[in-house]
């Protein structure tokens, strides 16, 4: 081999070497970017959830505002000859929206109303009559159970009930499982019993689905009226300092004449934006 | 898909340029159309109050529930994440794998609760939940998705593009 065809073969090896480093280091710069673009995601994800999952709304543990039972099946929140305006909720047991209502915004409206700042009126009603089984029976039974419920314990008991709301499409609400929470409520008693096994409050459950239905164009639940006008789900109903502002913005009113029979009411779209559009002061 | 349509390839190196200059337009293209999709589905679920985002997961009734509050809390912040690398073009391969993945396990979701007989909405923009029987767009919602993914798709076989920071490390 000539000294030229040696030199040119060590200059190719050479050439062929930087070559080799090139592409080593393209793929560990490509390698870098893959995984930091993944830990960039990765990053974001995470500590989203953990910091929203972190502040969970804590559990109201004061005094409750007492409760009546209304002639129409209602239950009425309210601090005695407080003069406040009137919330009216329309919920349905099984309704996974309604859970999460309560998990947003029942402290706050508990303390509204112990304090006589709102007077709440309850409607549980069977929205979910027309749905398949197990969702319907669910939504019946609970309902049923809670118009059998004393009117004094009622609350409680309406929290109990959410907080075993059996997943959509399983089975819950046994009578045997609302017995049992009355029992631990300490308000269980055999008529209580019969109430419940005998579906006894069929016939007031009805009628309180046809005044949701029929007469307040209750399509959905939660459906909420504030002093008779229907709230924006995503933007108050759960969202307890919104819902908080818009209750102590409304004017009192009478609660004594619960239906608003003047006029129609506001049927409850969900278009309805911002519940800013409360009764001048 | 990888059809060229419009380069004119006549074989040899001066019309290789054209060809591929175009393909890196489109795939710029591609970035933001995708990145627009993902960053609006993404922003329309993040903005919704906490509970609704659980209802809409939960409606599928494919995860249990302690699973339930970290996907919906998580998946907006997913989306709005790939999206802004993608528009940016990091790592856009890679993201783009990221985003067909996601875009398949939707699809396989609402086929599942399709096949199941469930009525919901996919939630894909925000919303979901149930909804009455004759009320879902099961079909509607795949087809959108598959469209999604042939975007995904095209980055996946022609991450290089204009304007991407990938260019500017050197990728």
């Amino acid at each position: 081999m000539s000294k030229a065809a040696r030199q040119r073969s060590a200059r190719e090896r050479l050439a062929e070497e930087r070559k080799k480093q090139a592409l080593k280091q393209q793929r560990m710069r490509r390698l870098m970017i893959t995984l930091s673009g993944l830990v960039v995601v990765a990053l974001a994800v995470v500590i989203t959830v953990y910091f929203v999952n972190k502040k969970d709304s804590s559990a109201y543990t004061g005094a409750l505002a007492p409760t009546t039972r209304q002639a129409d099946g209602a239950i009425l929140a309210s601090k005695p000859g407080a003069k406040a305006p009137k919330l009216e909720l329309f919920e349905d047991f099984q309704c996974p929206i309604c859970h999460e209502f309560e998990n947003a915004s029942s402290a706050t409206i508990k303390r509204l109303a112990a304090e006589g700042k709102v007077n709440v009126l309850y409607y549980p009603f069977w929205l979910f009559k027309q749905q398949a089984e197990p969702i319907r029976g669910n939504s019946q039974r609970a309902a049923n159970a809670a118009l059998c419920a004393p009117a004094d314990k009622w609350i409680q008991y309406h929290d109990v009930i959410y907080k075993h709301q059996p997943a959509e499409g399983s089975n819950g609400f046994s009578n045997k499982d609302l017995i049992g929470w009355a029992k631990d409520l300490g308000f269980d008693t055999p008529q209580f019993e019969q109430c419940v096994n005998g579906g006894q409050k069929q016939s007031q459950l009805d009628s309180m689905t046809n005044y949701a239905e029929q007469t307040r164009q209750v399509t959905g639940t939660p459906t909420v009226f504030l002093n008779g006008k229907s709230l924006d789900l995503n933007g108050t109903l759960l969202n307890a300092k919104n819902l908080e502002k818009a209750i102590l913005a409304a004017q009192p009113v009478d609660i004594s004449p619960s239906p608003s029979s003047s006029g129609s009411p506001t049927p409850p779209s969900g278009g309805s934006k911002s519940p800013s559009a409360t009764p001048k002061k | 898909m990888t059809a060229v349509k419009g380069g004119p390839r006549k074989g040899g190196p001066p019309s290789l340029r054209p060809a591929r200059e175009w393909r890196e337009w489109v795939t710029l293209v591609v970035r933001i159309a995708l990145a627009a999709i993902l960053g609006t589905a993404g922003y329309a679920k993040f903005s919704e109050a906490e509970g609704l985002q659980k209802v809409a997961v939960s409606s599928y009734r494919i995860l249990p529930q302690s699973v339930v509050g970290p996907v919906a809390l998580g998946l907006p912040v997913l989306e709005m994440a790939l999206a802004a690398l993608i528009l940016i073009g990091f790592a856009t391969r890679t993201m783009a794998i990221c985003v067909g993945v996601l875009f398949i396990v939707f699809i396989a979701g609402i086929i599942s609760v399709w096949a199941r007989g469930l009525t919901i909405d996919c939630g894909c923009f925000g919303g979901g939940g149930q909804v009455a029987k004759g009320q879902t767009h099961y079909l509607r919602e795949i087809f959108r998705d598959l469209g999604f993914l042939v975007l995904a798709a095209w980055l996946m076989v022609f991450p290089r593009g204009k304007l991407a920071l990938d260019r500017w490390l050197g990728l």
